[in-house]
Protein backbone atom coordinates (compact mmCIF):
# COMPACT_ATOMS: atom_id res chain seq x y z
CA UNK A 1 0.00 0.00 0.00
CA UNK A 2 2.88 1.98 0.24
CA UNK A 3 3.68 1.91 -3.27
CA UNK A 4 1.58 5.11 -4.18
CA UNK A 5 3.50 7.97 -1.88
CA UNK A 6 6.49 6.06 -2.63
CA UNK A 7 5.85 7.21 -6.23
CA UNK A 8 4.26 10.75 -5.63
CA UNK A 9 7.14 11.59 -4.18
CA UNK A 10 9.28 10.83 -6.94
CA UNK A 11 7.24 12.74 -8.80
CA UNK A 12 7.95 15.62 -6.94
CA UNK A 13 11.62 15.13 -7.29
CA UNK A 14 11.07 14.78 -11.02
CA UNK A 15 9.51 17.97 -10.90
CA UNK A 16 11.94 19.96 -9.43
CA UNK A 17 14.37 18.32 -11.53
CA UNK A 18 12.60 19.18 -14.65
CA UNK A 19 12.42 22.54 -14.05
CA UNK A 20 15.95 23.06 -12.90
CA UNK A 21 16.97 21.51 -15.85
CA UNK A 22 14.79 23.73 -18.09
CA UNK A 23 16.75 27.32 -16.83
CA UNK A 24 20.34 25.36 -17.39
CA UNK A 25 19.42 23.36 -20.60
CA UNK A 26 19.71 26.24 -23.20
CA UNK A 27 22.94 27.35 -22.06
CA UNK A 28 23.91 23.40 -21.64
CA UNK A 29 23.14 23.08 -25.35
CA UNK A 30 24.66 26.21 -26.17
CA UNK A 31 28.09 25.49 -24.60
CA UNK A 32 27.52 21.74 -25.87
CA UNK A 33 26.76 22.04 -29.57
CA UNK A 34 27.39 25.96 -30.42
CA UNK A 35 29.88 27.32 -28.59
CA UNK A 36 33.11 24.81 -30.01
CA UNK A 37 32.48 25.78 -33.74
CA UNK A 38 31.96 29.28 -33.12
CA UNK A 39 35.08 29.38 -31.35
CA UNK A 40 36.57 27.89 -34.26
CA UNK A 41 35.16 30.12 -36.91
CA UNK A 42 36.66 33.36 -35.20
CA UNK A 43 39.99 31.75 -34.61
CA UNK A 44 39.61 30.79 -38.23
CA UNK A 45 38.76 34.51 -39.69
CA UNK A 46 41.27 35.96 -37.52
CA UNK A 47 44.34 33.66 -38.61
CA UNK A 48 42.89 34.11 -42.22
CA UNK A 49 42.95 37.74 -41.42
CA UNK A 50 46.31 37.89 -40.17
CA UNK A 51 48.17 35.55 -42.27
CA UNK A 52 48.41 37.81 -45.57
CA UNK A 53 49.09 40.61 -43.04
CA UNK A 54 51.91 39.25 -41.85
CA UNK A 55 53.70 37.29 -44.79
CA UNK A 56 52.96 41.05 -46.88
CA UNK A 57 51.13 38.52 -49.38
CA UNK A 58 48.86 40.90 -52.01
CA UNK A 59 45.25 40.90 -51.94
CA UNK A 60 45.07 39.19 -55.38
CA UNK A 61 46.56 36.14 -54.23
CA UNK A 62 44.64 35.46 -50.78
CA UNK A 63 42.39 38.20 -49.85
CA UNK A 64 42.08 39.49 -46.37
CA UNK A 65 38.25 38.19 -45.26
CA UNK A 66 37.77 41.89 -45.12
CA UNK A 67 38.67 42.15 -48.67
CA UNK A 68 35.92 39.53 -49.53
CA UNK A 69 32.92 41.20 -47.61
CA UNK A 70 34.11 44.71 -49.59
CA UNK A 71 33.97 43.03 -52.83
CA UNK A 72 31.11 41.36 -52.14
CA UNK A 73 28.91 44.71 -51.35
CA UNK A 74 30.99 46.74 -54.12
CA UNK A 75 29.99 44.08 -56.74
CA UNK A 76 26.88 42.94 -55.23
CA UNK A 77 24.41 44.07 -58.08
CA UNK A 78 26.77 41.48 -60.11
CA UNK A 79 26.71 38.22 -57.00
CA UNK A 80 22.80 38.51 -56.04
CA UNK A 81 21.61 38.41 -59.94
CA UNK A 82 24.34 35.85 -60.63
CA UNK A 83 23.19 33.16 -57.32
CA UNK A 84 19.40 33.31 -58.27
CA UNK A 85 20.59 32.55 -62.09
CA UNK A 86 22.59 29.31 -60.17
CA UNK A 87 19.56 28.79 -57.74
CA UNK A 88 17.20 28.27 -60.49
CA UNK A 89 19.33 26.18 -62.80
CA UNK A 90 20.07 24.10 -59.99
CA UNK A 91 16.70 23.53 -58.93
CA UNK A 92 15.21 23.14 -61.97
CA UNK A 93 17.72 20.28 -62.35
CA UNK A 94 17.31 18.94 -58.60
CA UNK A 95 13.23 18.47 -59.49
CA UNK A 96 14.32 17.07 -63.03
CA UNK A 97 16.35 14.53 -61.38
CA UNK A 98 13.97 13.87 -58.57
CA UNK A 99 10.89 13.24 -60.79
CA UNK A 100 12.86 11.23 -63.69
CA UNK A 101 14.59 9.12 -60.98
CA UNK A 102 11.47 8.42 -58.81
CA UNK A 103 9.44 7.29 -62.26
CA UNK A 104 12.29 5.03 -64.00
CA UNK A 105 13.12 3.60 -60.58
CA UNK A 106 9.57 2.91 -60.19
CA UNK A 107 9.18 1.76 -63.70
CA UNK A 108 12.39 -0.74 -63.39
CA UNK A 109 10.98 -1.86 -59.55
CA UNK A 110 7.97 -3.26 -61.53
CA UNK A 111 9.70 -5.72 -63.83
CA UNK A 112 12.42 -7.60 -62.34
CA UNK A 113 13.94 -8.64 -66.37
CA UNK A 114 13.58 -4.83 -66.87
CA UNK A 115 15.54 -3.72 -63.41
CA UNK A 116 18.41 -6.69 -64.33
CA UNK A 117 18.68 -5.25 -68.10
CA UNK A 118 18.97 -1.28 -67.91
CA UNK A 119 19.95 -0.96 -64.22
CA UNK A 120 23.86 -2.24 -65.51
CA UNK A 121 23.91 0.85 -67.79
CA UNK A 122 22.76 2.90 -65.73
CA UNK A 123 25.88 1.80 -63.18
CA UNK A 124 28.11 2.35 -66.45
CA UNK A 125 26.75 6.12 -67.26
CA UNK A 126 27.11 7.00 -63.69
CA UNK A 127 30.60 6.45 -63.67
CA UNK A 128 31.17 8.80 -66.84
CA UNK A 129 32.36 12.14 -65.78
CA UNK A 130 30.21 14.79 -66.51
CA UNK A 131 32.40 16.94 -67.25
CA UNK A 132 33.72 14.74 -70.02
CA UNK A 133 30.16 14.94 -71.86
CA UNK A 134 29.19 18.33 -70.94
CA UNK A 135 30.30 19.76 -74.27
CA UNK A 136 28.37 17.24 -76.04
CA UNK A 137 25.04 18.50 -73.76
CA UNK A 138 25.89 21.83 -75.03
CA UNK A 139 25.69 20.70 -78.59
CA UNK A 140 22.67 19.28 -78.53
CA UNK A 141 21.04 21.69 -76.09
CA UNK A 142 22.75 24.63 -77.06
CA UNK A 143 24.81 26.90 -74.91
CA UNK A 144 23.09 28.17 -71.58
CA UNK A 145 20.20 27.28 -69.55
CA UNK A 146 18.84 24.33 -70.97
CA UNK A 147 21.91 22.81 -71.20
CA UNK A 148 23.55 23.98 -67.71
CA UNK A 149 19.75 22.72 -66.16
CA UNK A 150 20.82 19.20 -68.56
CA UNK A 151 24.04 18.66 -66.83
CA UNK A 152 22.60 19.62 -63.29
CA UNK A 153 20.14 16.63 -63.98
CA UNK A 154 22.38 14.61 -65.26
CA UNK A 155 24.80 14.48 -61.56
CA UNK A 156 21.93 14.61 -59.54
CA UNK A 157 19.93 11.96 -61.01
CA UNK A 158 21.52 9.28 -60.01
CA UNK A 159 21.49 9.14 -56.47
CA UNK A 160 17.66 9.55 -56.55
CA UNK A 161 17.58 6.43 -58.40
CA UNK A 162 20.13 4.02 -56.77
CA UNK A 163 18.69 5.13 -53.59
CA UNK A 164 14.61 4.41 -54.51
CA UNK A 165 15.19 1.53 -55.92
CA UNK A 166 16.85 0.21 -53.15
CA UNK A 167 14.15 1.19 -51.38
CA UNK A 168 11.62 -0.38 -53.11
CA UNK A 169 13.70 -3.67 -53.31
CA UNK A 170 14.20 -4.11 -49.26
CA UNK A 171 10.78 -4.55 -48.54
CA UNK A 172 10.13 -6.97 -45.46
CA UNK A 173 9.55 -9.89 -46.54
CA UNK A 174 6.29 -10.92 -44.00
CA UNK A 175 4.63 -7.80 -45.13
CA UNK A 176 5.37 -9.27 -48.54
CA UNK A 177 3.43 -11.93 -47.69
CA UNK A 178 0.60 -10.03 -45.77
CA UNK A 179 -0.37 -8.47 -49.16
CA UNK A 180 0.24 -11.96 -50.66
CA UNK A 181 -2.23 -13.41 -48.44
CA UNK A 182 -4.78 -10.61 -49.31
CA UNK A 183 -4.19 -10.95 -53.17
CA UNK A 184 -2.97 -7.42 -53.81
CA UNK A 185 -2.18 -6.64 -57.12
CA UNK A 186 1.07 -5.39 -58.64
CA UNK A 187 -0.21 -1.62 -58.21
CA UNK A 188 -1.76 -1.90 -54.68
CA UNK A 189 1.64 -3.47 -53.65
CA UNK A 190 3.89 -0.68 -55.21
CA UNK A 191 1.72 2.31 -53.77
CA UNK A 192 0.53 1.10 -50.03
CA UNK A 193 3.76 -1.32 -49.41
CA UNK A 194 6.96 -0.40 -51.79
CA UNK A 195 6.69 2.93 -52.33
CA UNK A 196 5.74 3.74 -48.21
CA UNK A 197 8.86 1.33 -47.76
CA UNK A 198 11.00 2.92 -49.77
CA UNK A 199 10.12 6.76 -48.46
CA UNK A 200 13.08 6.79 -46.16
CA UNK A 201 15.42 5.60 -49.27
CA UNK A 202 14.24 8.11 -51.70
CA UNK A 203 14.46 10.48 -49.11
CA UNK A 204 18.10 10.30 -48.44
CA UNK A 205 18.97 10.01 -52.10
CA UNK A 206 17.07 13.03 -52.52
CA UNK A 207 19.76 15.40 -49.87
CA UNK A 208 22.61 13.56 -51.71
CA UNK A 209 21.38 15.07 -55.31
CA UNK A 210 20.32 18.47 -53.93
CA UNK A 211 23.71 19.41 -53.52
CA UNK A 212 24.93 17.39 -56.23
CA UNK A 213 22.87 19.65 -58.60
CA UNK A 214 24.03 22.78 -57.30
CA UNK A 215 27.40 21.64 -58.32
CA UNK A 216 26.34 20.67 -61.59
CA UNK A 217 24.32 23.67 -62.48
CA UNK A 218 28.32 26.11 -61.60
CA UNK A 219 29.74 22.97 -63.73
CA UNK A 220 27.49 23.77 -66.18
CA UNK A 221 27.73 27.49 -66.18
CA UNK A 222 31.47 26.59 -66.75
CA UNK A 223 31.07 24.79 -69.73
CA UNK A 224 27.99 25.98 -71.42
CA UNK A 225 28.28 29.86 -70.55
CA UNK A 226 25.54 31.86 -70.46
CA UNK A 227 23.88 31.80 -73.72
CA UNK A 228 22.55 35.46 -73.84
CA UNK A 229 21.23 36.97 -70.86
CA UNK A 230 23.13 37.11 -67.80
CA UNK A 231 25.41 34.27 -66.37
CA UNK A 232 25.19 32.62 -62.96
CA UNK A 233 27.85 31.69 -59.85
CA UNK A 234 29.75 29.73 -62.31
CA UNK A 235 29.79 32.30 -64.97
CA UNK A 236 31.15 34.68 -62.27
CA UNK A 237 33.53 32.65 -61.51
CA UNK A 238 35.34 32.12 -64.88
CA UNK A 239 35.04 35.73 -65.29
CA UNK A 240 36.27 36.70 -62.01
CA UNK A 241 39.02 34.34 -62.93
CA UNK A 242 40.59 35.58 -65.99
CA UNK A 243 40.22 39.28 -64.60
CA UNK A 244 42.45 38.23 -61.11
CA UNK A 245 39.52 39.32 -58.71
CA UNK A 246 40.27 37.26 -56.64
CA UNK A 247 38.58 38.74 -53.44
CA UNK A 248 34.99 38.51 -55.67
CA UNK A 249 36.16 35.06 -56.54
CA UNK A 250 36.12 34.18 -52.50
CA UNK A 251 32.71 35.88 -52.42
CA UNK A 252 31.16 33.93 -55.19
CA UNK A 253 32.83 30.50 -53.72
CA UNK A 254 31.42 31.51 -50.66
CA UNK A 255 27.93 32.25 -51.69
CA UNK A 256 28.10 28.98 -53.76
CA UNK A 257 28.65 26.92 -50.19
CA UNK A 258 26.34 28.73 -48.50
CA UNK A 259 24.09 27.89 -51.38
CA UNK A 260 24.43 24.44 -51.02
CA UNK A 261 23.96 24.65 -47.29
CA UNK A 262 20.49 26.17 -47.67
CA UNK A 263 19.44 23.72 -50.61
CA UNK A 264 20.49 20.77 -47.67
CA UNK A 265 18.54 22.18 -44.75
CA UNK A 266 15.77 22.93 -46.65
CA UNK A 267 15.45 19.11 -48.79
CA UNK A 268 16.11 17.54 -45.08
CA UNK A 269 12.96 19.92 -43.86
CA UNK A 270 10.96 18.38 -46.30
CA UNK A 271 12.28 14.70 -45.74
CA UNK A 272 11.38 14.76 -42.19
CA UNK A 273 7.99 16.62 -43.18
CA UNK A 274 8.08 13.35 -44.98
CA UNK A 275 8.38 11.47 -42.42
CA UNK A 276 7.11 12.25 -39.64
CA UNK A 277 5.12 9.70 -39.13
CA UNK A 278 7.19 7.35 -38.92
CA UNK A 279 11.05 8.75 -37.78
CA UNK A 280 12.07 5.71 -36.47
CA UNK A 281 13.00 3.60 -39.66
CA UNK A 282 14.01 7.63 -41.56
CA UNK A 283 16.85 7.46 -38.68
CA UNK A 284 17.34 3.76 -39.65
CA UNK A 285 18.89 4.65 -43.07
CA UNK A 286 20.15 8.17 -41.98
CA UNK A 287 22.53 6.82 -40.04
CA UNK B 1 -25.93 -24.37 -34.00
CA UNK B 2 -25.58 -25.18 -37.72
CA UNK B 3 -23.90 -28.53 -38.04
CA UNK B 4 -20.05 -28.74 -38.02
CA UNK B 5 -17.88 -29.19 -41.16
CA UNK B 6 -15.18 -31.70 -41.13
CA UNK B 7 -12.18 -31.88 -42.50
CA UNK B 8 -11.92 -27.85 -43.19
CA UNK B 9 -8.19 -28.36 -43.48
CA UNK B 10 -6.39 -31.69 -44.26
CA UNK B 11 -3.13 -33.15 -44.59
CA UNK B 12 -2.77 -36.13 -47.14
CA UNK B 13 0.53 -37.55 -46.73
CA UNK B 14 2.17 -34.20 -46.85
CA UNK B 15 6.02 -33.63 -46.77
CA UNK B 16 8.02 -30.33 -47.68
CA UNK B 17 11.83 -30.14 -48.24
CA UNK B 18 13.55 -27.11 -48.85
CA UNK B 19 16.38 -26.48 -51.34
CA UNK B 20 16.39 -30.83 -52.17
CA UNK B 21 18.04 -30.93 -48.83
CA UNK B 22 16.31 -29.48 -45.15
CA UNK B 23 13.36 -31.85 -44.68
CA UNK B 24 10.80 -29.74 -42.54
CA UNK B 25 7.68 -32.28 -43.33
CA UNK B 26 8.39 -35.58 -43.69
CA UNK B 27 4.50 -38.00 -44.61
CA UNK B 28 2.50 -35.50 -42.18
CA UNK B 29 -1.35 -36.45 -41.86
CA UNK B 30 -4.00 -34.42 -40.29
CA UNK B 31 -7.40 -33.42 -40.21
CA UNK B 32 -9.00 -30.18 -38.95
CA UNK B 33 -12.57 -29.70 -38.09
CA UNK B 34 -14.71 -26.59 -37.70
CA UNK B 35 -14.66 -24.45 -35.05
CA UNK B 36 -11.99 -26.43 -33.54
CA UNK B 37 -8.83 -24.41 -31.75
CA UNK B 38 -5.81 -26.51 -32.62
CA UNK B 39 -2.44 -26.09 -31.59
CA UNK B 40 0.77 -27.25 -33.19
CA UNK B 41 2.95 -27.86 -30.36
CA UNK B 42 6.56 -28.53 -30.64
CA UNK B 43 10.37 -27.78 -30.29
CA UNK B 44 11.64 -24.96 -32.71
CA UNK B 45 12.71 -26.54 -36.56
CA UNK B 46 9.86 -29.37 -36.02
CA UNK B 47 8.28 -27.47 -39.14
CA UNK B 48 5.40 -26.03 -37.45
CA UNK B 49 5.56 -22.49 -39.09
CA UNK B 50 6.02 -24.77 -42.34
CA UNK B 51 2.87 -26.33 -41.91
CA UNK B 52 0.77 -23.45 -40.98
CA UNK B 53 2.19 -21.58 -44.33
CA UNK B 54 1.17 -24.53 -46.31
CA UNK B 55 -2.40 -24.03 -44.58
CA UNK B 56 -2.20 -20.54 -46.21
CA UNK B 57 -0.87 -21.11 -49.46
CA UNK B 58 2.54 -19.62 -48.71
CA UNK B 59 4.77 -21.84 -50.60
CA UNK B 60 3.58 -25.66 -52.36
CA UNK B 61 3.75 -29.08 -50.51
CA UNK B 62 6.97 -31.08 -52.40
CA UNK B 63 4.54 -33.81 -51.66
CA UNK B 64 1.03 -35.44 -51.07
CA UNK B 65 -1.98 -32.44 -50.75
CA UNK B 66 -2.78 -29.60 -48.28
CA UNK B 67 -6.89 -28.73 -49.04
CA UNK B 68 -8.40 -25.77 -47.10
CA UNK B 69 -12.45 -25.91 -47.63
CA UNK B 70 -11.59 -29.16 -49.71
CA UNK B 71 -9.73 -26.69 -52.02
CA UNK B 72 -6.12 -25.45 -52.65
CA UNK B 73 -5.33 -23.15 -49.95
CA UNK B 74 -3.62 -21.09 -53.17
CA UNK B 75 -6.99 -20.72 -54.80
CA UNK B 76 -9.09 -19.75 -51.24
CA UNK B 77 -6.29 -17.08 -51.04
CA UNK B 78 -7.25 -15.68 -54.16
CA UNK B 79 -10.77 -16.01 -54.66
CA UNK B 80 -11.93 -15.46 -50.80
CA UNK B 81 -11.47 -13.36 -47.41
CA UNK B 82 -11.45 -16.62 -45.15
CA UNK B 83 -8.02 -17.47 -44.28
CA UNK B 84 -6.54 -15.11 -41.93
CA UNK B 85 -2.93 -15.01 -40.81
CA UNK B 86 -1.31 -13.62 -37.61
CA UNK B 87 2.74 -13.67 -37.79
CA UNK B 88 4.95 -13.63 -34.91
CA UNK B 89 6.39 -9.99 -34.32
CA UNK B 90 2.81 -8.31 -35.16
CA UNK B 91 4.12 -7.24 -38.73
CA UNK B 92 2.13 -3.72 -39.13
CA UNK B 93 3.01 -0.77 -41.46
CA UNK B 94 4.54 1.67 -39.61
CA UNK B 95 3.40 4.31 -41.64
CA UNK B 96 0.27 4.07 -41.61
CA UNK B 97 -2.04 4.52 -37.78
CA UNK B 98 -3.84 1.76 -36.10
CA UNK B 99 -6.81 2.42 -37.64
CA UNK B 100 -5.59 2.39 -41.53
CA UNK B 101 -3.05 -0.61 -40.50
CA UNK B 102 -6.73 -2.52 -39.39
CA UNK B 103 -8.13 -1.21 -43.38
CA UNK B 104 -5.43 -2.39 -44.86
CA UNK B 105 -7.06 -5.84 -46.22
CA UNK B 106 -10.45 -4.14 -46.41
CA UNK B 107 -8.54 -1.36 -48.75
CA UNK B 108 -7.06 -4.42 -50.83
CA UNK B 109 -10.08 -6.10 -51.45
CA UNK B 110 -12.06 -2.95 -52.47
CA UNK B 111 -15.54 -1.91 -51.04
CA UNK B 112 -17.40 0.83 -49.36
CA UNK B 113 -15.05 3.22 -47.31
CA UNK B 114 -17.56 3.81 -44.80
CA UNK B 115 -18.86 0.24 -44.29
CA UNK B 116 -15.00 -0.15 -44.00
CA UNK B 117 -14.38 1.90 -41.44
CA UNK B 118 -17.33 0.70 -39.44
CA UNK B 119 -15.65 -2.56 -39.60
CA UNK B 120 -12.60 -1.61 -38.58
CA UNK B 121 -13.88 0.37 -35.62
CA UNK B 122 -15.52 -2.88 -34.55
CA UNK B 123 -12.86 -5.43 -34.34
CA UNK B 124 -10.60 -2.38 -32.78
CA UNK B 125 -13.39 -2.30 -30.13
CA UNK B 126 -13.11 -6.57 -29.66
CA UNK B 127 -9.57 -5.88 -28.88
CA UNK B 128 -9.66 -2.80 -26.69
CA UNK B 129 -7.99 -0.47 -28.73
CA UNK B 130 -10.53 2.07 -29.91
CA UNK B 131 -9.19 4.88 -28.29
CA UNK B 132 -5.66 4.26 -29.79
CA UNK B 133 -6.96 4.14 -33.70
CA UNK B 134 -4.42 7.36 -34.77
CA UNK B 135 -1.69 6.31 -33.02
CA UNK B 136 1.00 5.06 -34.53
CA UNK B 137 3.03 1.10 -34.54
CA UNK B 138 5.90 2.77 -33.02
CA UNK B 139 3.94 4.17 -29.76
CA UNK B 140 2.54 1.24 -28.74
CA UNK B 141 3.87 -1.76 -26.22
CA UNK B 142 4.05 -4.74 -28.29
CA UNK B 143 1.23 -6.53 -26.52
CA UNK B 144 -0.93 -3.23 -28.21
CA UNK B 145 0.59 -4.07 -31.38
CA UNK B 146 -0.16 -7.77 -31.39
CA UNK B 147 -4.09 -6.68 -30.77
CA UNK B 148 -3.66 -4.32 -33.45
CA UNK B 149 -2.31 -7.14 -35.62
CA UNK B 150 -5.27 -9.84 -34.86
CA UNK B 151 -7.62 -7.06 -35.26
CA UNK B 152 -6.23 -6.71 -38.68
CA UNK B 153 -6.84 -10.21 -39.49
CA UNK B 154 -10.50 -10.12 -37.96
CA UNK B 155 -11.58 -6.97 -39.97
CA UNK B 156 -12.07 -9.24 -43.30
CA UNK B 157 -14.15 -11.67 -41.44
CA UNK B 158 -12.18 -14.84 -41.40
CA UNK B 159 -13.37 -18.79 -41.13
CA UNK B 160 -9.93 -19.05 -40.12
CA UNK B 161 -7.44 -17.78 -37.90
CA UNK B 162 -3.87 -18.92 -38.39
CA UNK B 163 -1.36 -18.01 -35.82
CA UNK B 164 2.12 -18.61 -35.82
CA UNK B 165 3.78 -18.09 -31.89
CA UNK B 166 1.60 -14.89 -31.60
CA UNK B 167 2.08 -14.46 -28.63
CA UNK B 168 6.25 -15.90 -28.57
CA UNK B 169 7.53 -12.39 -28.04
CA UNK B 170 5.12 -10.79 -24.93
CA UNK B 171 5.85 -11.18 -21.18
CA UNK B 172 3.97 -13.21 -19.43
CA UNK B 173 0.61 -10.87 -18.17
CA UNK B 174 0.43 -9.44 -21.38
CA UNK B 175 0.50 -13.13 -22.70
CA UNK B 176 -2.30 -14.33 -20.26
CA UNK B 177 -4.21 -11.24 -20.68
CA UNK B 178 -4.05 -12.04 -24.81
CA UNK B 179 -5.17 -15.81 -24.44
CA UNK B 180 -8.34 -15.53 -22.27
CA UNK B 181 -9.14 -12.01 -25.08
CA UNK B 182 -7.86 -14.72 -28.15
CA UNK B 183 -10.79 -17.01 -26.50
CA UNK B 184 -13.16 -14.56 -26.38
CA UNK B 185 -13.02 -13.97 -29.80
CA UNK B 186 -13.20 -17.39 -30.73
CA UNK B 187 -16.14 -17.92 -28.86
CA UNK B 188 -17.44 -14.81 -30.40
CA UNK B 189 -16.32 -14.96 -33.73
CA UNK B 190 -16.77 -18.61 -34.58
CA UNK B 191 -13.92 -19.74 -36.15
CA UNK B 192 -11.40 -22.27 -36.60
CA UNK B 193 -7.92 -21.50 -35.16
CA UNK B 194 -4.91 -22.91 -35.66
CA UNK B 195 -1.82 -21.59 -33.44
CA UNK B 196 1.40 -22.48 -33.09
CA UNK B 197 3.39 -22.85 -29.97
CA UNK B 198 6.32 -24.17 -28.54
CA UNK B 199 4.60 -23.49 -24.99
CA UNK B 200 2.69 -26.61 -23.55
CA UNK B 201 0.78 -24.66 -21.21
CA UNK B 202 -0.35 -22.15 -23.82
CA UNK B 203 -1.26 -25.64 -25.86
CA UNK B 204 -3.48 -27.09 -22.95
CA UNK B 205 -5.06 -23.96 -22.00
CA UNK B 206 -6.21 -22.34 -25.52
CA UNK B 207 -6.93 -25.37 -26.96
CA UNK B 208 -10.12 -28.42 -28.07
CA UNK B 209 -6.32 -30.49 -29.77
CA UNK B 210 -3.35 -30.41 -29.83
CA UNK B 211 -0.83 -31.45 -32.16
CA UNK B 212 2.50 -32.69 -30.80
CA UNK B 213 5.21 -32.75 -33.51
CA UNK B 214 9.00 -34.02 -33.60
CA UNK B 215 11.84 -32.83 -35.54
CA UNK B 216 14.00 -34.02 -37.92
CA UNK B 217 12.49 -35.12 -40.19
CA UNK B 218 9.13 -32.85 -38.99
CA UNK B 219 6.03 -35.55 -37.68
CA UNK B 220 3.13 -35.68 -36.64
CA UNK B 221 3.73 -37.38 -33.37
CA UNK B 222 0.33 -37.44 -31.73
CA UNK B 223 -2.40 -35.78 -31.13
CA UNK B 224 -4.15 -34.78 -27.89
CA UNK B 225 -8.27 -34.24 -27.39
CA UNK B 226 -7.80 -31.56 -24.51
CA UNK B 227 -11.38 -31.81 -22.68
CA UNK B 228 -11.63 -29.32 -20.38
CA UNK B 229 -14.69 -27.38 -20.84
CA UNK B 230 -15.03 -23.69 -21.52
CA UNK B 231 -15.29 -20.65 -21.25
CA UNK B 232 -11.58 -21.28 -19.76
CA UNK B 233 -10.40 -18.99 -16.57
CA UNK B 234 -6.79 -18.64 -15.64
CA UNK B 235 -7.46 -20.17 -12.37
CA UNK B 236 -7.92 -23.59 -14.29
CA UNK B 237 -4.42 -23.49 -14.26
CA UNK B 238 -3.97 -25.18 -10.81
CA UNK B 239 -7.07 -27.43 -11.52
CA UNK B 240 -5.66 -31.23 -11.56
CA UNK B 241 -7.15 -31.97 -14.96
CA UNK B 242 -5.28 -29.01 -16.34
CA UNK B 243 -2.06 -30.02 -14.76
CA UNK B 244 -3.01 -34.14 -16.02
CA UNK B 245 -3.07 -32.21 -19.67
CA UNK B 246 0.60 -30.50 -19.74
CA UNK B 247 1.65 -33.93 -18.13
CA UNK B 248 0.48 -36.06 -21.20
CA UNK B 249 1.39 -32.71 -23.55
CA UNK B 250 5.55 -32.73 -22.05
CA UNK B 251 5.63 -36.85 -22.38
CA UNK B 252 4.50 -36.57 -25.97
CA UNK B 253 7.16 -33.84 -26.65
CA UNK B 254 9.39 -35.79 -24.31
CA UNK B 255 9.06 -38.79 -26.18
CA UNK B 256 9.01 -37.49 -30.08
CA UNK B 257 11.79 -35.90 -29.03
CA UNK B 258 13.47 -39.01 -27.91
CA UNK B 259 13.04 -40.98 -30.51
CA UNK B 260 14.61 -38.48 -32.66
CA UNK B 261 17.76 -39.14 -30.42
CA UNK B 262 17.46 -42.92 -31.61
CA UNK B 263 17.47 -42.55 -35.25
N1 LIG C 1 12.38 -20.85 -46.49
C1 LIG C 1 13.14 -21.83 -45.99
N2 LIG C 1 14.26 -22.23 -46.66
C2 LIG C 1 15.03 -23.22 -46.18
N3 LIG C 1 14.78 -23.90 -45.05
C3 LIG C 1 13.69 -23.56 -44.34
C4 LIG C 1 12.82 -22.50 -44.78
N4 LIG C 1 11.81 -22.39 -43.88
C5 LIG C 1 12.05 -23.32 -42.94
N5 LIG C 1 13.16 -24.03 -43.20
C6 LIG C 1 13.69 -25.14 -42.40
O1 LIG C 1 12.66 -26.07 -42.19
C7 LIG C 1 12.69 -26.56 -40.85
C8 LIG C 1 11.37 -26.28 -40.19
O2 LIG C 1 11.22 -24.87 -40.03
P1 LIG C 1 9.94 -24.21 -39.37
O3 LIG C 1 8.73 -24.70 -40.03
O4 LIG C 1 10.17 -22.74 -39.40
O5 LIG C 1 10.02 -24.73 -37.88
P2 LIG C 1 9.28 -24.21 -36.57
O6 LIG C 1 8.29 -23.17 -36.96
O7 LIG C 1 8.66 -25.42 -35.95
O8 LIG C 1 10.34 -23.67 -35.68
C9 LIG C 1 13.87 -25.90 -40.17
O9 LIG C 1 14.96 -26.78 -40.19
C10 LIG C 1 14.14 -24.68 -41.02
O10 LIG C 1 15.50 -24.39 -41.02
MG1 LIG D 1 8.23 -21.11 -36.48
Amino acid sequence: MSMPSVEVVKNHEHIKKTEEKKQNSFFAKFKQIYLGPIIAFVVFIAIWQAVPLLLGLKHYILPKPTDVVSAAIEDWHLLWPAVQITVVESVVGFLVSAVVGILVSILLATSKILERSIYPYAIILQTIPVVAVAPIVVIWFGAGYNSIVVISFLIGFFPVISNTLMGLNSVDKNMDELFTLYNASKWQRMWKLRLPAALPYMMAGLKISCTLSIVGAIVGEYIAGIGGGKGGLGYSITVAAIQVKTSYLFACGIAAAILGIGFYLLVSLFANLMLRSWHESAMKVDK
Amino acid sequence: MATVQKDVVSFQHVSKVFNGETIALSDFNLSIDEGEFLSFLGPSGCGKSTALRLVAGLGNATQGTVKVFNEPPKQIVQNTNDIAFVFQDANLLPWRTVLDNVLLPLELRGGNKKEQKKEAIRVLEMVGLKEHVKAYPRQLSGGMKMRVSIARALAAKPKMLLMDEPFGALDEITRQTLQLELLDIWKKEDMTILFVTHNVFEAVFLSTRIAVMSARPGRLSSTIDVELPFPRQLSIRTNQKFTDYVDVASDSLENSSEQRELV
